[in-house]
């Protein structure tokens, strides 16, 4: 298949179209502007519903009313505009609805800036609306790897009946990259697989079979009847969803830990290490939550693994699920900026080789 | 006489990438404004390299800043010495598609009151763009274009690249895409531009000189690869 040459935002946009998505809700912002802009052009080519919402609150809700009707709905934003979004998205989770949410997270906390970042780990994995509860949640570190995740994203949202988060940085949304882009998925919701939709209902119909869409649980028992299924379907994805990368880990003694687009900076570094006879790797956590805190063991707790090395975009947030998967074995050292300023590779070498020289 | 050329076209066409270029060859030459009137997106632009654009001695005039990464997305009035002063050549580089054109449709009259045959309007083309990869998509934007930015485009440039992963293969196939929309629209292809090694296989290949125009060889200083990308930012 022929290459095209796309902005992530735009090549992410025509990905939920080719997964079968067909209702669009958001409101713009930057680094993300790109994406409701492609879904306003395309989604009437489509059949499909943009809807440009009169603030973010409104958006999230109009997907937890679309979604809660079976079809594939998605909405996008960035960091403060997710922030507006919690509410709705811990009733989505609440209601168990399946939906797609972008965050293409830029500098904060408040407004921040409009440059690219990764300060929405704790929001994203650690839940930033009220309540136990879990979004599926992917950090993509190429345009076409956010593209591939998309084309799965809906199915797994679909599966566990429970929203996606894509927590892509400004990087992802703004660089253009040659990415292949699948085939149309042919998408009809089908009543029988989501009894749970509201697909149409008439008097006369079997009242046991009305679905309605629900995070209301007054009572005590159904509340906890209602979380311990909600766990479980948590424990469900946690084992099945898990998804990483190894890069060179074979060997390394220094293992660095990283997420999106860092981790490709963290490559190159390797790449210049491993010319300078340094043994160093990294471990990329694909979906943040559920995050592979095994796989991260086995990778690092390991005779010849000196130390780790966890570098973000942020002032360290992922690094306590590093810490976690490692529970003390080896030392994890950090190194991050926020107001988003991007580590070099240049950066990143030389602390491997102070680590090295232990300093 | 003053030459003032303007480039327009898809978003991505790689019309900032071209002016640049532009700029670069004409500043050899004489007396160089390039006008960065990108008033759509924020990353990727000119207004990034000001530093560059001084050492070639280019004149470079850009939006109004509010802070960095930020402007006020508004025209400033230093674009009048584009028409006023006496360049050798004049470069404007607008923003992508017809919303990105809409910027010029303000410099009507000047641009009309320029002596006749000094203006060039330019679309750049880019056919592995995903909304500039047919036919009848090049000629609905190029229609739209004219439209909102009160211009007649006087000459195509085949541009299509696929940024670090270009081959012979993007040139010939915008080639064979621009010659049918050249044929319908009746606008000349004026340049063919790529990086060397690119343009020099393609021109080995004995198409219609017609369709290719003038090749141009372009140096990337936009749109870097990403290890290229991330060095920069340790400079």
């Amino acid at each position: 298949m022929a290459l095209t040459l796309m902005k992530g935002s735009e090549a992410i946009a025509e990905a939920a179209i080719r997964a079968g998505a067909r209702f669009f809700f958001g409101y713009p912002i930057t680094p993300q502007t790109e994406i409701p802009e492609y879904m306003s052009a395309r989604m009437p080519e489509v059949g499909g519903c943009f809807l440009q919402a009169e603030s973010e609150v409104a958006a999230i809700n109009m997907v937890y009313g679309a979604a809660g009707t079976g079809e594939r709905v998605i909405t996008s934003s960035s960091s403060p505009g997710i922030s507006l979004k919690q509410e709705g998205i811990s009733y989505c989770a609440g209601a168990q609805l399946p939906c797609v949410i972008l965050n293409v997270m830029r500098g904060g906390p408040g407004l921040g800036n409009i440059q690219a970042s990764q300060g929405d780990y704790f929001q994203g994995v650690k839940g930033g609306g009220n309540g136990d509860y879990h979004l599926l949640t992917y950090a993509p570190s190429s345009v076409q790897e956010a593209i591939d995740i998309m084309m799965f994203a809906f199915e797994k949202a679909e599966k566990y009946r429970m929203p996606v988060l894509f927590l892509a940085d400004g990087i992802i949304a703004q660089m253009m990259e040659p990415v292949e882009m699948p085939e149309m998925v042919d998408f009809k919701v089908d009543p029988e697989k989501k009894p749970w939709a509201c697909t149409g209902w008439k008097p006369g119909d079997d009242p046991a079979k009305r679905a309605t869409i629900n995070s209301l649980y007054i009572n005590t028992e159904d509340l906890a009847v209602h979380n311990d299924r909600l766990q479980a379907v948590y424990a469900e994805a946690s084992a099945n969803e898990q998804l990483w990368e190894n890069y060179k880990t074979e060997d390394a003694e220094f293992v660095i830990a990283a997420f999106g687009t860092v981790a490709r900076i963290a490559k190159s570094a390797i790449d210049e290490l491993r010319e300078m006879g340094v043994k160093a790797g990294l471990f990329r956590p694909i979906s943040v939550w559920p995050f592979p805190y095994t796989h991260l063991a086995e990778t690092v707790c390991r005779e010849g693994v000196k130390a780790v090395l966890d570098v973000e975009v942020n002032e360290g947030q992922m690094i306590e699920d590093v810490k976690l998967a490692i529970n003390g074995a080896k030392p994890v050292e950090f190194l991050g900026h926020c107001g988003s300023q991007f580590p070099t590779t240049e950066e990143i070498k030389n602390k491997i080789l102070a680590m090295k020289e232990g300093k | 006489m003053k030459k003032v050329y303007v480039m327009i076209g898809n978003y991505g066409s790689g019309k900032t990438e071209l002016a640049l270029n532009f700029a670069i060859e004409a500043a050899k030459h004489g007396r160089t404004e390039l006008l960065d009137l990108d008033m759509v997106n924020t990353y990727f632009r000119l207004t990034e390299h000001g530093r560059m654009t001084r050492m070639k001695e280019i004149r470079l005039v850009s939006p109004n800043f509010a802070c960095s990464g930020i402007e006020t997305l508004s025209l400033p009035a230093e674009v009048a010495s584009a028409f006023a002063m006496d360049w050798d050549t004049v470069i404007f580089d607008a923003g992508g598609d017809a919303v990105g054109a809409t910027a010029l449709g303000r410099y009507h009259q000047d641009f009309m009151e320029l002596e006749p045959g000094s203006l060039e309007v330019f679309n750049v083309i880019n056919i592995r763009r995903p909304l500039a990869g047919t036919v009848e998509r090049i000629l609905h934007l190029q229609e739209e274009m004219q439209i909102y930015s009160r211009l007649k485009i006087t000459g195509m440039i085949n541009n299509t690249n696929l940024a670090q992963m270009t081959g012979p293969d993007e040139l010939r196939d915008g080639y064979e895409m621009i010659k049918q929309v050249s044929q319908i629209s009746g606008i000349p292809v004026k340049y063919t531009s790529g990086r060397r090694e690119m343009l020099d296989i393609f021109l080995s290949e004995g198409h219609d000189p017609e369709y290719i125009g003038t090749p141009i060889a372009i140096d990337t200083y936009m749109h870097r690869d990403w290890d290229s990308w991330i060095k920069g930012l340790s400079d």
